[in-house]
């Protein structure tokens, strides 16, 4: 028998090749840019990061469990658009209540597309299709068609993209960036080593066999839905923080970004695996693309999209390429049957319904 | 007297006007193997589903412990112990065979410790007699595996029943007598296993009693030293056991359609040869895991070959895709309609023109609905198909007429060479006999028919010539007329079975 | 009622399928016909239809080949900026000096490329086609904000402008043509053809579609290249219409193409729907959005409504099953 030893899971490898593929693209850069890999960088990386990662990791929690949210952008920009209105009116307010206002506000919106998830059951493709509308929707009734504007809004608020926790040698770590790192680090505590957080994993990966289990698959859709809202209400504080200035197009596509990193970092778009370490380090590849293309003078800074987009085509590729590879070695080494290929064909191509 | 386990009383479940169960009564004892035989269609799944919680009864008590209980759902059950184990292993192929074991845990508190969540499945994967990386991922284990996942599951929560539906339906000898074995730890721990199967030498093998059930109505309860496998088989079929099937011996003709010389798929099968004659019917037999379906999908492209040689009618052929299999006049009936043969929601006509579709497409690429309509009507009376009407959806269908469907599909192919594989799985003995009666028919005009089978009196019933398999191995090539079930067996186990096999 | 040609329950399931999703959407449209007519009497004029559709005709053009995409199982994410990238490439190639009726041949050509790029991934490699048409929509994007940067470009040809926003056969414009007899050939196609049968067998189960001789990677990769072609086709129409092109032309189309989709009874796992039901959905949301703008509601709210109506054509049946389901108890 074997002992346990380090896992040469396609999880694992995963992270290994995303952190292995962030210090190729740091050092090309680096022989690309004058001046590029300093504290600046990391600055402005680990700034913009702070809200990305967020909606990563709320989108993951989703993700596992097989299902899909498109209206984290929504919820950001009206999250933003609240906060920024309940703080214009009383400037006064505890700045812990303002966060928790914004989580409570996004963990609403979450609610209601995991009750229409978990206990309608429609799918959520479906749903969130459908409250991105509606909540943008109601975002523009909201808001009067008026926006925030960083001067109706508290002194604390505006200088907290700049607040640094600590700061190492002129490398400084702001509060923002702190947030999500803890965030990531409760998240994967929770999917780890709390036994619902487990169950994450249970319903994505097979979900009648979750039921089966007597696991509650209602109950923990429905949280993943909520949490996903609560960070996207968190990233509208955030966002608010950070731009000062909103209007009802806040937080457009940005479903579509908080999936490309999920997916980027390993997550499986047909739920049951993935961490949300590998979402953070994805939001980071994208991030630090994003940053260097801009600033790279060989091409024009027009080219994020693109390389975006071909970087998620070629990350899935590898990892389906790889992952395929890798069960047909141990699906040989225990001879298994037909039967077995083809149901593992069929988790490949046939979980529809997302 | 020992208190029963379970005690099923007097229980009744009706759907509508369907009376599935009617007036049964079981009792189970701590610490026994009950055998449980009917046939397809006798009221054992929804007996299972009566005991595990996903039915209520219509009327009767279910009584644990000396109390009635009422279980609203799978979760009651499972709370007293009860658990059933189904053919389609329930396992999450993400997660490693400790999680897989330990998810539904609900004492150990809302912390993960994977370190005694890993002992623990140690000890209760040596109860079993087991030894296997537990690191690993579900999803790479094989069938059996994920059964004894299932099983290791069930004893850690402490289950008292464990109801085991066809569990060796899909393993190979080797496999299904670690289960077996498995089934006799769970007893010496006082477990009562209800089991499950058609085989019934198994249940000659491992069971203390065993109960038969027919056409929802409990038949007897009796000791396995008191039954015999015709006395019960004539319980489970209610009319003395014949000579069901009458052997029909056929007229094999000269031409060789098919050749297979050394086929080996790496891995998988090896060194498989045989001549496949017109109007000849040619079995291969074997138990389950013997490959031989690895090697059908090799002739019909699904799955090539990685070496050895195809020819059809004399010629040497490549066969990479099915469309180029069909092209040659190979058609595969598959062994599973459901996920590989039919499409359930669609209508009967929609099914019997699929592999032929191309014949009812005119040049300007329409369907022809009324051709596809009647052929699908000279079908239905043809093979005396029962539904309402060719536009019925074959969701709606019996097992035997949607294997009749499907079997429809491919004889309008006209193939010269016919791979049906396990013919009569999961039907009934009249549609049983009529799917005989068709397959011969075939031969009879000139068609070659390689017959895939597990059933042995349909072996022995049907086959000119019987090529037996075992692991993947060819062991031999038998006249169909001078075999018996015995020597198949033999072959097909690779011992010498000293008794006579049911 | 069985006929020896099942001609006649033919008729019969016909009708019963009639009284399922498509005739319950059209009673929704008969709904939605009256309470526009009533508050405005210019509602039916040809004027009025006409320019109804015209507002969002490249949208409903894609959505018919959408629904052959979502019956077969799929789903292709990437048509509004294949729409965009199409608009683009026409601008940039007619800037650059191309004359415009071969820039026109090169764009669709850039339509077919895009198709096949999807539909290698997604048949050769086997990737997931929300994954891949998800990456492609940002891909195809970007590519076409490399061509445009941040400018807009928007000297066209007056023959191009005309053909865009005049009418050209009767009141009809060119785009509203197109549009009809789009719907008039797919729905033969996806109906009557057996390229059509073979699309509903592949959503409805790919396996036994592969084990018949279907040849599944063939037929998606068609289909893929089809819905990236006509949304080619949609971007110079959009072009025309408008008159200009920016980078972000089309933006976010797809979310409205694939509502009404749905919301015209395909299921999302594929199998079943049909273009009539796309069709009565496209005249229930274009009737409702002329509705709502005579009703002085603003553009977002009526896409939130759009939205609110999408969760509920499927809540609605959901509730009936339970329903159902309810009262009498089903053996599994």
């Amino acid at each position: 028998m074997i002992r346990s030893r380090l896992k040469f899971s396609p999880q694992n490898l995963r992270i290994f090749g995303l952190i292995v593929v962030l210090i190729c693209v740091l050092l090309f850069f680096a022989t690309q840019i004058h001046n590029y890999l300093n504290k600046d960088l990391f600055i402005r990386v680990s700034t913009s990061v702070a809200i990305m990662a967020l909606i990563a990791i709320g989108q993951t929690l989703v993700i596992l469990t097989r299902n899909i949210d498109l209206s984290v952008g929504s919820v950001v920009g009206f999250s933003a658009f609240f906060l920024g209105g309940l703080l214009a009116r009383n400037p006064n307010i505890n700045p812990l209540l303002v966060v928790l206002a914004g989580v409570g506000f996004g963990s609403l919106f979450g609610m209601l597309n995991g009750l229409l998830v978990a206990y309608a059951n429609v799918p959520s493709i479906i749903v969130t299709l459908g409250t991105m509308a509606l909540y943008r929707s109601s975002l523009v009734q909201f808001s009067g068609a008026k926006s925030i504007s960083t001067a109706s809004l508290p002194a604390w608020l505006v200088s907290l993209p700049r607040m640094n926790m600590i700061s190492i040698g002129g490398y400084d770590v702001r509060v923002t960036f702190v947030i999500t790192l803890v965030v990531m680090l409760l998240a994967h505590f929770a999917l780890t080593r709390l036994r619902a957080g487990r169950h994450f994993y249970a319903v994505g990966s097979n979900p009648a066999a979750a039921r089966f289990a007597g696991i509650n698959v209602n109950r923990t859709v429905f949280l993943a839905f909520t949490l996903s809202g609560a960070l996207a209400g968190l990233t509208g504080f955030l966002f608010l923080a950070r731009f000062g200035n909103i209007t009802v197009v806040a937080g457009l596509g940005f479903e579509l970004k908080s999936v490309a990193s999920a997916v980027v970092g390993g997550v499986n778009i047909f739920g049951g695996s993935g961490s949300v370490i590998g979402a953070f380090l994805g939001a980071i590849l994208v991030d630090v693309l994003d940053t260097s293309l801009v600033r790279w003078e060989v091409i024009s800074e027009f080219w994020r999209e693109a390389v975006l987009g071909a970087l998620i085509l070629l990350s899935v590729t590898a990892d389906t390429l790889l992952s395929r590879k890798l069960l047909a070695i141990s699906l040989k080494k225990t001879k298994s049957t037909p039967k077995q290929m083809a149901a593992f064909e069929d988790s490949l191509t046939t979980r529809k319904g997302l | 007297m020992t208190s029963s386990a379970l005690e099923i009383r007097d229980i009744s479940k009706n759907f509508g006007a369907v009376k599935a169960l009617s007036h049964f009564t079981m009792a189970l004892k701590p610490g026994e193997i009950h055998g449980l035989v009917g046939e397809n269609g006798a009221g054992k799944s929804t007996l299972i589903k009566i005991m595990t919680g996903v039915y209520q009864p219509t009327s009767g008590e279910i009584i644990v412990n000396n109390t009635p209980i009422t279980f609203k759902n799978t979760q009651d059950a499972r709370d007293l112990g009860i658990v059933a184990i189904y053919q389609e292993p329930m396992v999450f192929p993400d997660l490693d065979v400790i999680e897989n074991i330990f998810i539904s845990d609900k004492k150990s508190g809302a912390l993960v410790n994977k370190r005694k969540m890993r002992s623990d499945a140690q000890t209760l994967m040596e109860r079993l007699g087991l030894s296997f990386d537990l690191e690993r991922d579900a999803r790479s284990l094989t069938l059996a595996e994920q059964q004894t996942v299932e099983i290791a599951r069930a004893l850690s929560m402490d289950a008292k029943v464990i109801v085991m539906d066809e569990p060796t339906a899909s393993l190979s000898a080797h496999e299904a007598r670690q289960l077996r074995n498995i089934a006799k730890t769970l007893k010496a721990e006082g477990v009562a296993v209800v089991y499950i199967s058609h085989r019934l030498e198994e249940v000659f093998e491992i069971a203390d009693r065993v109960t038969v059930l027919r056409d929802g109505q409990f038949i007897s309860t009796r000791d396995i030293g008191d039954v015999t496998t015709d006395s019960l088989i004539s319980e489970m079929v209610g009319r003395e056991v014949g000579e069901f099937f009458a052997r029909v011996p056929n007229k094999a003709r000269d031409n060789v359609r098919l050749r297979v010389s050394n086929l080996a798929r790496e891995g998988v099968f090896e060194n498989i040869s045989f001549d496949l004659r017109a109007g000849e019917i040619l079995c291969m037999a074997g138990l389950i895991g013997a490959r031989r379906t690895d090697v059908a999908l090799s002739i019909f492209g699904i799955a090539p070959a990685t070496s050895g040689e195809i020819d059809v009618a004399g010629k040497k052929v490549n066969i990479q895709t099915p469309r180029q299999a069909m092209k040659l006049g190979i058609a595969y009936v598959s062994e599973d309609r459901r996920k590989f043969g039919l499409l359930l929601p669609m209508p009967i006509f929609a099914n019997t023109s699929l592999a032929t579709l191309d014949k009812y497409i005119s040049s300007w690429g329409f369907l022809k609905r009324q051709a596809e309509l009647s052929m699908a009507e000279t079908f239905r009376q043809r093979l005396n198909i029962r539904a309402p009407s060719v536009t019925t959806n074959v969701a709606d269908l019996s097992g035997g007429n949607q294997q009749k469907v499907m079997l429809a599909k491919w004889l309008n192919m006209q193939p010269g060479i016919l791979i049906f594989d396990e013919p009569t799985r999961g039907i009934d003995v009249g549609a049983k006999a009529e799917v005989h009666k068709i397959i011969h028919d075939f031969a009879a005009e000139g068609g070659s028919v390689l017959l895939i089978s597990s059933d042995l009196p349909e072996v022995l019933a049907l086959a000119d010539r019987i090529l037996v398999m075992r692991e993947g191995r060819q062991m031999g090539i038998f006249d169909g007329g001078s075999s018996t079930q015995l020597s198949i067996m033999n072959y097909a186990t690779g011992q010498n079975i000293a008794h006579e096999v049911a | 009622m069985t006929a020896p040609n099942g001609n006649s329950s033919n008729l019969t399931r016909r009708l019963k399928l009639l009284m399922s999703w498509e005739g319950f959407l059209l009673a929704v449209l008969c709904l939605v016909f009256a309470i526009n007519a009533s508050m405005s009497q210019a509602f039916f004029t040809v004027a009025n239809q006409i320019n109804l559709f015209n507002l969002s005709i490249e949208k409903i053009i894609v959505a018919l080949i959408m629904t052959f995409i979502i019956i077969n199982g799929e789903i292709d994410l990437s048509v509004a900026s294949v729409m965009g990238l199409s608009a683009c490439t026409f601008g940039w190639l007619y800037h650059a000096g191309m004359s415009a009726g071969l820039a026109i041949v090169v764009v669709m050509g850039v339509g077919f490329l895009c198709g096949a790029v999807n539909g290698f991934f997604i048949t050769r490699l086997g990737i997931p086609s929300l994954v891949v048409t998800l990456s492609t929509l940002i891909g195809y994007r970007g590519l076409a904000r490399v061509l445009v940067e941040d400018r807009g470009i928007n000297q066209f040809p007056k023959w191009f402008d005309a053909l865009g926003q005049q009418p050209l056969l009767g009141p009809f414009p060119l785009s509203l043509i197109i549009f009809f007899a789009l719907f008039i050939v797919l729905g033969f196609v996806l109906h009557f053809s057996g390229f059509g049968r073979r699309v509903y067998v592949i959503g409805n189960n790919a396996e036994a579609a592969t084990y018949s001789g279907v040849d599944v990677a063939e037929i998606k990769m068609k289909l893929f290249i089809a819905s990236s072609t006509i949304s080619a086709l949609a971007g110079l129409l959009f072009a025309a219409r408008v008159g200009a092109i920016r980078g972000d032309v089309a933006q976010g189309f797809e979310l409205d193409i694939i509502t009404i989709v749905l919301l015209g009874g395909v299921s999302i796992f594929g199998g079943s729907g049909s273009l009539l039901g796309t069709l009565l959905s496209i005249l229930i949301v274009l009737s409702l959005r002329n509705g709502m703008d005579l009703a002085n509601i603003t553009g977002h709210i009526q896409t939130g409504l759009i939205g609110l109506l999408l969760i509920l054509s499927v809540l609605i049946p959901n509730a009936k099953i339970y329903a159902s389901r309810f009262l009498q108890a089903k053996p599994s």
